[in-house]
């Protein structure tokens, strides 16, 4: 276990290393340069904003940079946003906060809605209750997000005028971004749920339990969707990792100010500071996540906790 | 006279509805269990054996399987159309099942203890503690060492005797009437399968349980059973006492299977198989079923379906018995020529 630790820790911190990189490189190989917001106008001459570059030491070599800026992070210094000077401290607060609604909020509203489904259409495997089941799902796993998006904007915010079309941080302004977000996971749990009850309702343990003389529902329920939970819980660290994906369209989209909508802004700004310090917590994210799912998923069977 | 019937079956039919039309795989099958006794039923795999014991409990897979005649009489009342929740009262209470999987018949998710206590939950208004000490109890029973540590295992930490053992535990912890044991040994190893047989032999004369004991090796049945019925291709062809059918089998299946037993033979290298295989149940012979691969058919057998009729205290569905002489298996003379050519 010590060891599967200590391997699982240095290769994160082997991918957080590489990405740190490519992040730096990149960002700073763009056309353009930061414009420090309302410091510089488009209009400024070249020796002004020569001046600015050197004073945030924009004019040494990259790899320079790059080294100074780890020497600054390991301080516990993150740095302030070129644009308006706010510490990178105070923007994670606030947007590390608003993502986690949404993303807690998404999860949340995909699981209640996915595995109750998914459990339903097993049951009831080729009947309606299935087909309409299934047919959500694929239209959830087929229209892109921000398509979802705008059809919703559409008749929920312009014709119905009963959500609000975008903004932070009210339920109802919650509630389609949430929607979203959640759409495509919905989708994939959903039919994974299905497929695995499936699996599990021909096991032989199943015939053993109504032998029993246990209630249907309890075999079900407490015996078959518990095995059949296993693939899906495993499913859960690769399903963070796109809905950090998906966040930066969603938040963009309806204006919510997460880390995902930060970021972009960030990066259309050459915010360099704000952009690299968000790109590398949310690869840092995903890979916590992982790890967490991959724990989740040895307590949820017992044959690996053991082994 | 009659009061201690614990399972009685009469006329039962079985019938799958597949997509090329319904296939009757048991056909009026009829038996008496008494209260402390054992009865074997005993056929080739695919005669039907299991597919009766799951009919009596009502756990057939439907679709595509369903009973579609006949009637099922436990302990003093017939359960033929009884609601699906009366027939859930009683499995695991008055009757029970042990499985022929018992690697893959508990959940592995859950531990033997959980597994055991929700057995008893399902029927007895009992609390957690109560329903571990009659686990540990039942546990012990068995022969399972340390059981209150057992409790605790999973079903991957045990081997496939132990199980077994653990099947047998939950079957029998709210001491049943009657016990179906599917085939109980056949996937163990030969010394595990005398444990498992000496045990549900000890516990059946300990509790006056009725078994019903299923199995394709009639050898299995020598040790424990009182009495035998043969099935085949869905029907039961013999019938008697299990010292009648060791000494004096009367239809030929019975004594082909009986000839195919190795200590029986007594040469395991020339062991007599009976010819030909099971029918498939969707193109059976026209007659007696089993005359295709019968050494003693006569042209009746190929024109009238014979009755199971009362001779001699069996009961035979056979239109030409003969005494029983072991049959042997054809000398492989191909096999030797080759050997002695080498
Ligand atoms: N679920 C099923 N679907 C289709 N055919 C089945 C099913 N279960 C059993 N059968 C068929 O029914 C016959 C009897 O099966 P079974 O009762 O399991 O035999 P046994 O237990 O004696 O080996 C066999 O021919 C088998 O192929
Ligand atoms: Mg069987």
């Amino acid at each position: 276990m010590a060891s599967y630790l200590a391997r699982r820790t240095g290769y994160m911190v082997l991918i957080l290393g590489i990405s740190s990189v490519v992040i730096f490189y990149a960002l700073r190989s763009a056309p353009g340069g930061p414009s420090g917001g309302g410091v510089l106008s488009p209009l400024s001459s070249q020796e002004v904003r020569q001046a600015y570059e050197k004073r945030l030491g924009l004019d040494q070599p990259i790899y320079t940079q790059y080294f100074i800026y780890l020497g600054h992070i390991a301080t516990g210094d993150l740095g302030t946003s070129l644009v308006n000077g706010t510490p990178i401290t105070e923007l994670l607060k606030v947007h590390a906060r608003n993502s986690l609604i949404l993303g807690l909020s998404a999860l949340l509203l995909s699981y209640l809605i996915a595995i109750p489904l998914g459990v339903l259409a097993a049951v009831k495997r080729n009947t309606w209750v299935d087909q309409l089941a299934m047919g959500g799902a694929i239209l959830g796993m087929g229209i892109p997000n921000f398509w979802l998006a705008l059809i919703l904007v559409y008749f929920f915010s312009l014709r119905l005028g009963l959500l609000p079309s975008a903004g932070c941080c009210d339920p109802p302004q919650l509630i389609m971004p949430a929607l979203v977000l959640a759409a495509e996971g919905t989708a994939v749990t959903m039919r994974m749920t299905r497929s695995s009850m499936l699996e599990h309702l021909r096991d032989d343990f199943v015939r053993a339990l109504r032998a029993k003389g246990l209630p249907e529902w309890q075999v079900i329920i407490r015996h078959v969707l518990r095995n059949a939970l296993i693939p899906v819980i495993s499913l859960t660290g690769l399903r963070l990792g796109w809905l950090v994906g998906y966040a930066l369209i969603v938040e963009t989209i309806f204006r919510w100010p997460g880390v995902g909508y930060l970021l972009v802004d960030s990066i259309i700004r050459r915010d360099y500071p704000v952009a690299q310090f968000f790109s590398l917590l949310l690869i840092l994210f995903v890979l916590l996540a992982n790890w967490f799912a991959d724990i989740a998923y040895g307590l949820a069977n017992p044959r690996i906790r053991v082994a | 006279m009659s009061a201690d019937v614990a399972l009685e079956v009469k006329g039962l039919r079985t019938t799958l509805f597949l997509r090329e039309g319904r296939v009757d795989v048991v056909r009026n099958v009829s038996f008496q269990l008494n209260d402390g006794e054992t009865l074997a039923l005993v056929g080739e795999s695919g005669c039907g054996k299991t597919l009766t014991a799951l009919s009596v409990i009502r756990l057939l897979p439907d679709p595509p399987a369903r009973i579609t005649a006949g009637s099922v009489v436990l302990d003093g009342s017939d359960i033929t159309g009884v609601p699906e929740s009366t027939m859930r009262s009683l499995r695991g209470d008055t009757v029970s099942m042990v499985f022929q999987e018992p690697l893959t018949s508990l959940d592995p998710v859950f531990t033997i203890g959980d597994q055991i206590e929700e057995a008893i939950t399902a029927h007895r208004k009992v609390n957690r503690r109560e329903a571990r000490d009659m686990a540990v109890e039942i546990l012990k029973e068995v022969q399972i060492p340390s059981p209150r540590q057992r409790l605790d295992d999973y079903p991957h930490q045990m081997s496939g005797g132990m199980r077994q053992r653990v099947m047998i535990a939950m079957a029998l912890v709210l001491d049943p009437k009657v016990l179906i044991a599917d085939e109980p040994t056949t996937a163990l190893d030969v010394t595990i399968q005398a444990q498992i047989l000496e045990l549900i032999r000890a516990e059946q004369e300990r509790r006056q349980l009725a078994v019903l004991l299923i199995t394709h090796n009639l050898a299995v049945v020598s040790q424990v059973a009182d009495r035998v019925a043969v099935m085949y291709a869905g029907e039961i062809v013999e019938e008697a006492p299990a010292s009648e059918i060791f000494a004096n089998p009367r239809h030929p299946y019975t004594q082909g299977l009986l000839s195919s037993i190795p200590s029986a033979a007594g040469d395991s290298k020339h062991l007599y198989t009976i010819p030909g295989r099971v029918p498939d149940p969707r193109v059976l012979p026209p007659a007696c079923l089993f005359a295709p691969r019968c050494p003693y058919v006569i042209s009746r057998c190929w024109h009238d379906h014979p009755g199971l009729e009362a001779s001699n205290g069996h009961l035979l569905r056979c239109w030409n018995p003969q005494p029983f002489i072991a049959l042997k298996a054809v000398e492989p003379e191909v096999d030797r020529s080759v050997a002695t050519s080498e």
